[in-house]
């Protein structure tokens, strides 16, 4: 009896000794990426990558690192990341489109501390450089989309609007002929001011009228003449009856959905708008797209968003555990920005690409790419390295939906620059 | 002998446990770690700070918001509970009279009540969607209408829709609540009223509201927790838009904690319709409770 209580003692020892060493061979990274489309988390966990998923095929490739990775919503992404930072839970890796609340609050790490170098220079300076704070850069651009003008060839043709709008004054007087033609059953205008993305349209407005949501040294400059003028302008379109009667409850999907069903004659949306109206059965429209209309001698102000990667600290490891950790990130980096993985992923989902090694592979599988690449070299970037930044995107959609019942835009934007300046 | 007394004491209390402790762990415990949070400062990116005194209580109550929403909460948990109690014990009246088909009515009454409030919400979201929704088509094939209409173009006709959601779907539970009253009312009670020459409305007053006060108590109590607590409706249909204008406390607590991302005040708006629950909650009990105590 003895004897087998002490080989049983034995073959525990020898069973969990193995346990300890398999645990410190092995890392396992905790990874967020957020839902781009329907396709997003089939690609990652699914057999949307060539029958087999990211995570499987990583993880062969790079035996003893495990990926706990979840694709989340981009609705409850942000909850879901402040929760699990607030119970100490941040994850590894994160994908999102924000980082400076992060890195002001001292989460995050140096990009230089896990990419690289090689993989570094690969990206496109100037996306780089929309990440830096305090000369050190916190993120790593995943990728990008640009916005254009959508326009229904037919409506405009009926409505007697012979040149596609460039200037406000031209968007005015092509809205007014569509409402005179049509008498309020197709909108010419798409406004989407709600909480989705009403910071885009707010974009959209001062960035075609020379403002912006910083001033030259960098400082928040939220109410100036400029975007004063520039979102008077934009209310005014919705008094005028010239847009979607409810842009405060109206997303920028509904609108895609009116444009698709030729409701609505023009619309700003991101390059993948041909795949959304594709996926969603709307063949009988026929569009093009044209440059964002801009004020009469203010220059044109092209829109890019660009969401980025970035990793999180883990105070709890010791020097060594960290330097491991983060050769696995930068395995992580590595594996998924290389070209036969990335742009797989770019193009599955219609955006644009953030590295140079993609660029050839994408222009030869989709030439409508060069155009966009174009449009992309002349974008601007929301201010998302300030560290204002989220109170910006939140405070300026407040501002249109005040205005859009009746609020006066100069005021709403002092008392926004006051707040967010005090 | 004493190992059965002291058997006997604690016993109930045995049973007791599994309860208590899952009532500790699942809704004391959070309800202390927003307090907690509440007094804490927290940074827009989620980490807990030190202790901050009322400072989140005075970011929530200086919101530009609060005082819209505290007015909407108000007119949202008065209309929604007191509307859905006329009509629901009205309903409940018709049920519990005797007619063929009776059970059937009863089974259709039950279902807005048990749908799921966010689909139901996106239901009615769809029905009444600008010039696209489904009542515009059913009223333009009926011919009733020439044009569609936008059924929603000033945010306050969409805070009243709101409402009459928040009210359809409250009826079932308020109508079941009362029935089940009914349904144990003494026929006795009514031969005597009608015997000593009582019309309807004398039955109604003097017989029927006296002994469905316990069910209308329990009813009006639950529901004006649940109503006022009540998120789906408000998010699926408007978000609160525009400008919070829609918007009830418990939806602006919501968008403040995870879309402004100040959990600060949030926290502590969360704390406040707390206290308001409470107080309101315990007032409708000790008045009711004394009003039955003198019947």
């Amino acid at each position: 009896m003895k004897k087998l209580v002490a080989l049983l003692a034995a073959l525990l020892l020898v069973v969990s000794c193995a346990g300890v060493a398999m645990a410190e061979d092995e890392i396992t990274l905790d990874v967020i990426i957020c839902q781009y489309g329907n396709n997003t988390e089939n690609w990652f966990l699914g057999t949307g990558m060539n029958g087999t998923s990211f995570v499987n095929k990583f993880e062969t490739e790079n035996p003893g690192i495990k990926l706990n990775l979840e694709v989340v919503s981009w609705d409850d992404v942000r909850s879901e990341v402040s929760t699990r930072i607030t119970n100490n839970k941040q994850p590894d890796i994160l994908n999102i489109d924000w980082f400076s609340g992060y890195q002001g609050d001292g989460l995050l790490m140096p990009v230089k501390d896990y990419c690289p170098e090689e993989l570094f220079n690969d990206f496109f300076p100037s996306f780089i450089a929309e990440s830096v704070v305090d000369d050190t850069v916190w993120a790593v651009p995943d990728l990008a989309s640009a916005r254009a003008l959508y326009y229904n060839v037919d409506i405009l043709a009926e409505a007697g609007v012979e040149k596609v709008p460039e200037t406000w004054a031209e968007l005015e007087d092509a809205c007014q002929a569509i409402k005179d033609f049509y008498n309020g059953e197709v909108y010419g205008w798409g406004l989407d001011m709600t909480t989705d993305e009403g910071q885009a349209a707010f974009s959209y407005y001062v960035w075609n009228n020379d403002g912006g949501f910083l001033d030259d040294e960098g400082n928040i400059a939220i109410n100036s003449e400029k975007n004063v003028e520039a979102i008077e302008f934009a209310i005014g379109l919705y008094k005028n009856g010239y847009t979607n009667p409810n842009p405060a409850t109206q997303t920028r999907y509904d609108l895609q959905d009116m444009f698709g069903a030729g409701k609505l004659a023009m619309v700003i949306a991101p390059n993948n708008l041909p795949s959304y109206l594709a996926e969603k059965g709307y063949t009988d429209v026929h569009y093009n797209t044209a440059a964002l209309p801009t004020n009469e001698g203010a220059k044109p102000g092209a829109t890019g968003v660009m969401d980025r990667i970035m990793a999180f600290k883990d105070t709890t490891l010791s020097e060594e555990e960290n330097a491991k950790r983060n050769e696995a990130i930068g395995k992580f980096l590595t594996f998924f920005y290389t070209p036969e993985n990335y742009v797989g992923w770019v193009s599955m989902e219609g955006f644009l690409p953030a590295v140079n090694s993609a660029v050839e592979a994408l222009v030869a599988s989709d030439e409508s790419f060069a155009g966009w690449l174009k449009v992309l070299d002349s974008c601007q970037f929301y201010p998302t390295a300030n560290e204002k930044w989220d109170a910006m995107r939140v405070g300026v959609i407040n501002v249109e939906q005040n205005a859009l019942i009746g609020g006066d835009v100069k005021t709403l934007l002092d008392e926004l620059q006051a707040e967010l300046t005090k | 002998m004493n190992t059965i007394l002291i058997r006997h004491k604690w016993e109930p209390y045995l049973w007791l446990l599994p309860s208590l402790l899952l009532m500790t762990v699942f809704v004391v415990f959070p309800i202390l770690i927003v307090f907690r949070m509440s007094f804490s400062e927290i940074s827009r990116s989620g980490v807990m700070g030190g202790f901050a005194g009322f400072k989140n209580f005075i970011d929530a109550v200086n919101d530009k918001a609060f005082g819209t929403v505290m007015k909407n909460t108000a007119v949202w948990v008065v209309s929604v509970v007191g509307l859905s109690t006329l009509f629901g014990f009205i309903v409940a009246m018709v049920l519990n009279a005797d007619f063929h088909g009776r059970k059937i009515a009863r089974s259709i009454v039950v279902f807005p009540w048990a749908t799921s409030l966010v689909i139901q919400a996106s239901v009615w979201n769809y029905i009444i969607k600008y010039e696209y929704g489904n009542l515009n088509n059913v009223l333009l094939n009926l011919g009733i209408l020439k044009n569609a209409v936008n059924w929603r173009t000033t945010y306050q006709i969409e805070f009243a829709w709101e409402c009459g959601v928040g009210i359809f779907v409250t009826i079932p539970f308020v109508t079941f609540c009362v029935l089940a009253g009914l349904q144990s009312i003494d026929a006795a009670y009514y031969e005597a009223a009608t015997v000593d020459g009582a019309g309807f409305w004398k039955k109604l007053r003097h017989v029927t509201l006296p002994l469905v006060r316990p069910s209308l108590t329990v009813s009006t109590v639950l529901n004006i927790i649940y109503v006022f607590n009540s998120f789906p409706i408000v998010y699926t249909i408007t978000k609160g838009a525009p400008a919070n204008k829609t918007d009830t406390l418990i939806t602006l607590l919501y968008m403040r904690a995870f879309y402004d991302q100040k959990k600060g005040a949030a926290t502590a708006m969360s704390v406040i319709g707390f206290v308001i629950l409470c107080i309101a909650a315990g007032l409708y009990m000790v008045i009711s409770m004394r009003g039955e105590e003198e019947l």
